[in-house]
């Protein structure tokens, strides 16, 4: 059976439930993608994202939905292909190589059927796109974390899969190595034109390696899209909340746009009616000046290097943000007066669903 | 090797520490006391006269040497494949009742292997056996039966009571295997059956070799069971030799011999040892799912049902049976009760003080060693450490011909006290006490004792208030095992109590060697109960239970 479509993956409805606590479940997830795509799934931890990798793979059955792969369907309420038959490379958390296997062994344990001397040279071009050809008789325990990455990823690649999916795959290295290895994985990723599905929970991780984002919460997609749509006009409050450390800022519909205690955001709202409304507002979209009947006190300043972060005690009692540059620093208790300065339409949320914006 | 180089990346900062003479000191006396009659027997059996070796070497040593290896070999091989069979079988499939199975499997390491014997042999000897003469009654011709005499019969009633050691070790690195190594396999091509022959038991073959080499080690110590069966091995020999004949330079020679083999296969189990603990993985673990049997259900149950009747069941229901007829007899009911002038509370009593000495002193000795390799890792710390695991490589007969010539000349006021038997004890099973004590220290972070310190706590106080209440469960732990094994230890016994002193080991051996079943089957249940409490403890810490 075939799907007509163009899409390399196509995931329709899928929906997996658990009975123990194991595994997070996921309800009606529904995506496409295309040849030499990156997608990142991003959410919080036990939102759903590993289980929709496990059930790509083949890991687990599907309650319901579909899962097809170049047309073939892999997955389906009739159908179920096993993991070793769908040609799909997967990367563990925990990098999972064969401790008694060397890295050499390791990622020849894929490619099977070949001559000794061709599979010497497959295996030596693969530890070669990573520069790990002079560890090839190492064991795993004698490799670095950055090092067991880098194996675990070439030996996912060398079967050559026709999607290679990745399962928080940095979160076992410290801080500094998991920016250098990133950004390693996504030019080899990139210069082989794989598709990848790629799973995190670090939102600037997401936006670094996806060209689209898929944003889960509590086992439902909640929008998935490219990172300027997911950062700008966020579909819902929880993606605004989760991708841009928004702060939202209660407000009123009026003819004129929304009215709010830092003053009249003019804008058009798709909805009528004088209904509360959130706006999200992140810290560039807020400005403010020293004055003495101002509608807000700074409570706190965060020095971040290039600029000043100030926390604004809004006299309605809500908390927003604002940017100064690095030389601008007022004292805390100052009354300012804050105000909207964003150049850009804003995404305005009722009932945490998006109503108009980006 | 590997132990210590996991505690170096752990705990650096102790290696900065300087490391206590008194420490060192403690340590030592500790090693030199197990090592001296291991150097002892190696002494005299290079010293023996030439003629001695001459005549052994012509006549019995290699037929010796051969018998015990095949056993050894045969034996291991067999606990291997039930060990790891059955252990896959309750751990990575869903079985049913697979909960209990995993009791069960490990419950016949509180049964000695020769009082499965003599139940086995009572039930299958050739002639008189219970199971030919009822199949005789059945048949009214008589049927020939496989019999347990010899080779095969001391290789499978070994197996079925050592194979819990393969068993309990396998199935603790089935459980901490990591899911995402199959699923990494099945992603790369491998169905599930390929997984498991590619990927499962390779990655855990040190671990499960290390426990198939310490039944090999078991198998070159066991007395009771190739002497029942009449299955001469080195072990078997030396105790004729010391026994009977009375030739301690024979068993001088035979011992050295022996001892040479043990200590071969303890140096290739202490490597694997060190290999296993280096490929585990600590983070992110999560289980893997269940293998569905499908239409192989029946088999594998039938299987798992064989094994445990044979291993648990049926020697259990056959000393519970012959119990209840002996206390049902006034005239073996007295028996029982009254020996001469030694009574049944008197052999209950006798094993279990030297037991419980044995299991204190053994714990105490290992402290400053486990502490000494584990806070001060190097040279020195690593060779005591090695030092204190010999008592494996050292059977009980061995034990006991060293203590029998070293006490008479060096301490000659302990010849023919208990004493002399709980010192055996102590030098056979210290290694069980030193692992314990090593991974009870092991796991104790040196930071909380930092903190305590930090706190405004002496060292002293720190090791009483932190330290000790946090170890205690992995020194007890060991006691168990000292105690548990010390229990059933025979050729030790046998060889150095002192006249009329019977523990319930000897009682059961004696009179079961003269044919007195029935008299013999009290002692040897409440023995097996004795056994199983400590065990119990065990296998509750390795949460058998889920």
């Amino acid at each position: 059976m075939t799907i007509g479509t163009s899409a390399a993956l196509e995931v329709q409805h899928l929906t997996k439930r658990f009975l123990s606590a194991q595994h997070a479940a996921i309800k009606d997830i529904s995506f496409e993608m295309e040849n030499g795509e990156m997608l990142a799934l991003v959410g919080p931890s036990g939102c759903g994202k590993t289980t929709t990798l496990r059930l790509i793979a083949g890991l687990e059955r599907p309650d319901a939905g579909l899962i097809s792969l170049d047309g073939q369907v892999l997955a389906s309420e009739t159908k179920f292909v096993p993991p070793e038959r769908r040609g799909i490379g997967m990367v563990f958390q925990d990098h999972a190589l064969f401790p008694h296997l060397t890295v050499f062994e390791n990622v020849a344990f894929g490619l099977r059927g070949r001559k000794p001397a061709k599979l010497r040279a497959a295996v030596s071009e693969m530890l070669h796109l990573v520069g790990m050809e002079s560890l090839a008789n190492r064991y795993p325990h004698e490799l670095s974390g950055g090092e067991r990455q880098r194996v675990a990823l070439v030996r996912a690649l060398a079967p050559r899969p026709a999607l290679l999916l990745l399962d928080e795959p940095f979160s076992s290295l410290d801080a500094d190595l998991r920016r250098e290895v990133r950004e390693q994985v996504r030019g080899i990723l990139k210069s082989i034109r794989a598709t990848v599905i790629f799973v995190t929970h670090d939102q600037e991780e997401a936006l670094y390696m996806g060209d689209r984002l898929a944003v889960y919460q509590r086992g439902r997609l909640e929008q998935i899209g490219t990172p300027e749509e997911i950062f700008h006009s966020s579909a819902t409050r929880f993606v605004a909340e989760f991708m841009g450390n928004s702060d939202f800022l209660q407000g009123r519909v009026v003819p004129e746009g929304v009215r709010t205690a830092v003053g009249l955001l003019s804008q058009a709202i798709g909805i009528n009616g004088s209904n509360p409304v959130e706006v999200a507002l992140r810290a560039d979209d807020v400005d403010f000046e020293v004055d003495e009947t101002g509608n807000a006190v700074i409570s706190e300043r965060f020095f971040r290097g290039a600029f000043n972060v100030y926390r604004l005690l809004l006299d309605s009692g809500q908390v927003l943000h604002a940017f100064k540059e690095h030389t601008v620093i007022l004292p805390v208790g100052s009354r300012v007066r804050a105000y909207i300065s964003a150049g850009h339409p804003l995404v305005v949320f009722r009932d945490g669903q998006a109503v108009s914006g980006g | 090797m590997q132990l210590t180089q996991i505690t170096r990346l752990t705990l650096p900062r102790w290696n900065a520490a300087r490391t206590s003479p008194r420490l060192i000191m403690a340590a030592g006396l500790v090693a030199l006391f197990v090592a001296v009659p291991l150097v002892y027997i190696f002494i005299r059996a290079v010293a023996a006269e030439p003629e001695a070796w001459q005549r052994l070497l012509q006549t019995r040593l290699w037929k010796l040497l051969g018998n015990t290896l095949i056993l050894a070999l045969a034996v291991t091989s067999g606990a291997l494949a039930t060990g790891v069979s059955m252990a896959w079988l309750t751990e990575r499939t869903d079985l049913p009742g697979r909960g209990i199975f995993r009791w069960m499997l490990a419950l016949p390491l509180a049964i000695p292997a020769y009082i499965g014997g003599i139940v086995h042999l009572s039930l299958l000897r050739p002639r008189g056996g219970f199971i030919p003469q009822a199949l005789e009654a059945i048949f009214g011709q008589p049927v020939i039966l496989p019999s347990p005499i010899g080779f095969w019969g001391a290789a499978f009633i070994l197996t079925l009571f050592t194979y819990p050691y393969v068993y309990l070790l396998s199935s603790a690195a089935f459980r901490r295997l990591h899911a995402s190594l199959e699923e990494a396999a099945r992603t790369l091509g491998r169905t599930a059956w390929q997984t498991l022959w590619q990927v499962t038991l390779p990655a855990l073959r040190p671990g499960l070799m290390a426990g198939a080499l310490l039944v090999a080690l078991d198998i070159l110590a066991e007395y009771g069971t190739v002497a029942l069966l009449r299955y001469e091995t080195f072990s078997s020999a030396i105790f004729i030799q010391l026994s009977g004949r009375y030739d301690r330079s024979a068993a001088s020679i035979l011992s050295g011999v022996l001892v040479s083999l043990a200590i071969f296969i303890l140096w290739a189990e202490l490597r694997l040892q060190g290999r296993a603990r280096f490929t585990q993985v600590e983070s992110n673990w999560r289980p893997a799912p269940p293998v569905s049997l499908g239409k192989w259900r029946l088999p594998a149950l039938s299987l798992v049902l064989f094994v445990i009747s044979a291993s648990l069941l049926v020697p259990m229901a056959v000393l519970v049976i012959w119990s209840a007829n002996s206390l049902l007899d006034p005239q073996a009911l007295r028996a029982v009760f009254r020996t001469g002038t030694i009574g049944f509370g008197s052999f209950i009593w006798n094993s279990v003080w030297t037991s419980s000495l044995a299991a204190a002193a053994a714990v105490a000795f290992s402290l400053p060693v486990a502490l000494l390799s584990v806070r001060h890792p190097g040279r020195i710390s690593r060779f005591i450490s090695r030092l204190c695991q010999v008592g494996y490589a050292i059977p009980g007969v061995v034990i006991a011909l060293s203590l029998v010539l070293l006490v008479n000349r060096l301490l000659p006021f302990l010849y023919a006290t208990p004493f002399v038997v709980v010192i055996a004890y102590v030098l056979r099973h210290m290694p069980q006490a030193v692992r314990s004590s090593e991974s009870a220290f092991g796991q104790l972070s040196p930071s909380l004792e930092e903190a305590a310190r930090n706190l405004g706590r002496t060292s002293v106080q720190t090791f009483f208030q932190v330290t000790l209440p946090l170890i205690t469960p992995g020194l007890l732990a060991g006691g168990a095992l000292v105690f548990l094994t010390s229990l059933k230890e025979l050729p030790a016994t046998l060889l150095l109590r002192p006249a009329g002193f019977d523990t319930l080991a000897v009682r059961v051996w004696i009179w079961a060697v003269d044919g007195f079943y029935m008299q013999a089957a009290p002692a040897a249940l409440f023995l097996v109960l004795a056994a199983a409490l400590p065990l119990s403890f065990l296998l509750r810490r390795e949460q058998i239970f889920r």
